[in-house]
């Protein structure tokens, strides 16, 4: 059993008239245990060169490997880049296989996020891949990992 | 300008063969700017129990395609109960007791709002606290 934890400390101390500083970690475990996950595809880097829509997260490539669907899987995914201007669209398939944005990352900013993983078919007709689409041709790079059971 | 930093640390030591440590600080601002995001919310909300997805943040129009952020904490601490996030029905996954998250929010038209539920079958009710940042929001008549 691995154990590993996610902290998130959000702070500013002049969004509001009083500082803001939230702290939370979590242990990230199976579904419904407090057995640790152990599975994980490892930090990942791919580089965009063009404002195509590219999978990141293709489920077929996991059928092999135990992602189950509907479990305790997080993601992680960063735009590695500095630019304020330029982001990279991240969306997750619906059930109808369409693609719903989640948001937006621009250069430097961050996502982590439970990721139910349903995976319908091989043709990747209703699979809940996340897409991403960059908003310039100029060469992003993301980072991301995928921790499951 | 507010200037409002939100950082993850990533870490296991027997995950992978060797550590992980990773770790990053983002600056939250308005899209396409340099400029610190300046208005948020911050709640706490019992969600009941129930297998339709209820409306946890409404999406508003003056947000459309803007910088929002949007953190979400279960805080029930049975590690069965979870809640179930969704975007306009798509569903990103199951937040379990203690687990958070933390993304960009596009709220790309008026039904892309973040929407939870806590499972009928848990017979209980699920504790969640979350925060947005965010550029504004659209005001509705009284």
């Amino acid at each position: 059993m691995a154990t590993t934890t996610a902290t998130i400390t959000l702070a500013s101390s002049d969004i509001a008239e009083s500082a803001i500083s939230l702290s939370n970690t979590a242990t990230l475990t199976k579904a419904g245990t407090t057995t640790g996950l152990d599975q994980t595809s490892g930090i990942s880097r791919r580089t965009l060169t063009a404002t195509d829509t590219v999978k990141l997260i293709d489920l077929d490539h996991y059928q092999g490997q135990t992602l189950t669907e509907n479990k305790a899987a997080k993601v992680y995914i960063k735009n590695t880049g500095t630019s304020t201007a330029n982001y990279v669209k991240v969306s997750i398939q619906n059930g109808a296989g369409a693609g719903e944005e989640i948001g937006q990352l621009y250069g430097g900013d961050w996502m982590f996020f439970p990721y139910a993983a349903v995976w319908t078919s091989a043709a990747h007709t209703n699979n809940h891949d996340i897409d991403v689409t960059p908003s310039h041709a100029d060469s992003v790079t993301l980072e991301y990992i995928v921790i499951y059971e | 300008m507010a200037t409002t930093t939100a950082t993850i640390t990533l870490s296991s030591a027997d995950l992978l063969g060797d550590n992980l440590s990773l770790s990053s600080t983002t600056t939250l601002y308005d899209a396409g700017t340099t400029t610190g995001l300046t208005q948020y919310e911050m709640s706490r909300v019992t969600v009941p129990s129930s297998d339709t997805n209820s409306i946890l943040i409404d999406s508003t129009a003056a947000s459309v395609n803007k910088a929002a952020r949007v953190y979400v904490a279960n805080k029930n601490t049975d590690e069965v109960h979870y809640v179930v996030i969704s975007i306009n029905g798509a569903e990103l996954g199951r937040l379990y007791s203690g687990d958070w998250m933390f993304i960009p929010w596009s709220q790309t038209d008026a039904a892309a709002d973040l929407e939870v539920y806590c499972p009928a079958a848990l017979s209980t009710t699920c504790d969640v606290e979350y925060a947005l940042f965010h550029q504004g929001k659209t005001f509705t008549a009284a």
